[in-house]
């Protein structure tokens, strides 16, 4: 064997089992009627299990509140991720203490985020309920009509630190000189950043954009650890309906299916950020 | 003049403010831990009787076996990981193996939702009986871990200069030890920042280990996970539980910081 084919030879092994077998199993089951407590016995039944889930109209509710959710968060992401960036670029004191900590949010486990924030949005036990009552506000975070825009909140406050971080790099590594340039010709410092600095930043602005939204596109721990999915099925995620077809419902064959049309929603954007990366190449 | 200082004072107020953004859910938590079950009935108190009760109602919890299965299941899936992706990882970055299907498939991997794959594991650990133990765990945990690692140093085998591996061949080394010995050191800092990296996407995932644990073999995040009840008497332990959580994984972060975006970004951004 070739000595390159042979380094790669344990990390295709792993991969196959680990993700190619797996995949492979799901679509599978996704064409058969697998139940988790009919002890393994399965017959196919063709395309059925998505035409159920095509037809079902809870999945189409999770797709639009998933949506949602995606735009909403990275959205505001990549509104205070910028900002931060640009604010820490010219940042001198305390410099590497503001921006470690400004990332800590990213490292911490969502369930835990999920819960913190659990209780202290509520409505009896919270921090910020209880000090709007005291200006006289009322505000149910968890509401209908409110609750999913309170967990693309908690998505912003988690992973805007991931915005921060790419953003930041991106712009320490662009040139300087086309930005002097524009300022020696009297360019003022809007206008520079508008035309010279956002068009250089664009293709790590285009990743990261493409990064979080296929990260958010993810969420489970925060509708696990608040609203479970209510009220009503506003909340109900698609990869909370999932979970909960399969594990609570045993209708794993289903939920495979379901994960395996997210699937392929999915794979368009990951050819689109893979296209970018491979062209991004800021040095 | 003015306008400079306008722009450099609203900037400093930003920063001010998203400093206390991050820090007051953490601060209100921490003390939070320290508060008896009547203090968290009240939002707004300021000075209260500081209580150990929680922290000893949790440290005599069986919560530091789940810690030990959250490190045991972290260790191995990363032992693996940078094993078989520094060598992966080399393979492609000095020799292009497989062009850029490679890339693709390892880029493909890490951002594949795991519900797509959570089901396979999940039934194939029925057959097997491997069902309450920690064996799918680390089997899905590799699903994720394993590509993010691969990438992750793709980008830092790719900035070592091919001439010191060459000066390793014509002094006689083999292609495997000219990897071993002359690239891999030449690596360390990257590898081990992705190797705390991968750490912490294993210690803190609970899709999976929420699935594949039942309850005699929690990890962490389901261990804290199940101090959710609608009960508010249950938050000052749940405080605690998240507070262990959370401390080693933001420690651990000060030390990856800097390579993070070069490793994110399979190299192609500088950090």
């Amino acid at each position: 064997m070739k000595f390159q084919n042979a380094m790669m030879a344990p990390l295709l092994s792993v991969m196959a089992v680990a993700v190619g077998f797996p995949l492979m199993y799901s679509l599978w089951l996704g064409f058969t009627s697998y139940q988790l407590v009919s002890g393994g016995v399965a017959d196919f039944v063709g395309l059925d299990n998505y035409m159920r889930v095509l037809s079902d109209r809870d999945y189409w509710a999770s797709l639009s509140a998933t949506a949602t959710y995606v735009f909403l968060s990275v959205t505001f992401e990549l509104i205070i991720g910028l900002t931060l960036a640009l604010a820490l670029q010219s940042q001198k004191w305390f410099k590497n203490f503001t921006r470690s900590f400004l990332l800590a949010p990213m490292f911490i486990t969502p369930i835990a985020v999920g819960l913190m924030f659990r209780f202290f949005l509520n409505d009896q036990l919270g921090a910020i309920p209880y000090y709007l009552n005291q200006v006289g506000l009322s505000y149910d975070f968890f509401g209908s009509g409110r609750a999913l825009v309170s967990l693309a909140f908690i998505d912003v406050w988690q992973w805007t630190p991931f915005m921060v971080l790419l953003l930041l790099a991106g712009l320490e590594s662009i040139p300087k000189q086309p930005i002097e340039a524009a300022r020696v010709d009297g360019a003022n410092r809007f206008y520079i950043f508008r035309r010279v600095t956002l068009p250089m930043l664009s293709p790590i602005l285009i990743v990261a954009v493409l990064l979080r939204g296929l990260d958010a596109l993810k969420v489970f721990e925060y509708v696990y650890a608040t609203t479970r999915g209510g009220p009503g099925i506003e909340t109900k995620t698609i990869q909370y309906l999932t979970y909960q077809t399969g594990i609570s419902y045993y209708r794993l064959a289903e939920a495979s299916a379901m994960a395996f049309i997210l699937l392929v929603i999915v794979l368009g954007v990951i050819i689109l950020l893979f296209r970018r990366l491979e062209r991004v190449n800021i040095r | 003049m003015n306008r400079f200082k306008l722009i450099d004072a609203s900037r400093i107020v930003l920063l001010v403010v998203a400093v206390a953004a991050v820090a007051l859910p953490l601060l209100w938590v921490a003390l939070a831990s320290f508060k008896t079950p009547a203090d968290l009935n009240q939002p707004g108190i300021v000075w209260f009787t500081p209580t150990m009760s929680n922290w000893a109602e949790v440290l005599s919890s069986d919560i530091f076996v789940a810690v030990g299965r959250s490190i045991l299941v972290a260790t191995v899936t990363v032992g693996i990981a940078v094993v078989v992706g520094s060598m992966g990882a080399y393979s492609i970055a000095r020799f292009s193996t497989g062009g850029s299907l490679s890339r693709f498939g390892i880029l493909a991997a890490q951002v594949l939702p795991p519900a797509v794959l959570v089901f396979p594991f999940l039934s194939v650990a029925y057959m097997l009986r491997l069902n309450g133990t920690l064996v799918p765990i680390i089997f899905s945990h590799l699903s994720f871990v394993v590509p993010v690692v691969t990438w992750f140093l793709i980008g830092f085998f790719a900035a070592v200069p091919k001439e010191i591996e060459e000066q390793a061949r014509v002094d006689g080394f083999g292609r495997f030890d000219t990897f071993r010995l002359v690239v891999l050191p030449q690596v360390l800092p990257g590898i081990g920042a992705a190797a705390i990296f991968g750490f912490t996407l294993s210690w803190n995932d609970m899709f999976y280990g929420l699935i594949l644990s039942p309850s005699n073999s929690t990890i962490l995040p389901v261990a804290i996970a199940g101090f959710n009840t609608f009960r508010g008497v249950e938050l000052g332990p749940m405080a605690v539980a998240i507070l262990i959580a959370i401390i080693p994984v933001v420690i651990a972060s000060f030390f990856v910081q800097k390579r993070l975006v070069q490793g994110i970004s399979g190299g192609a951004v500088k950090g």
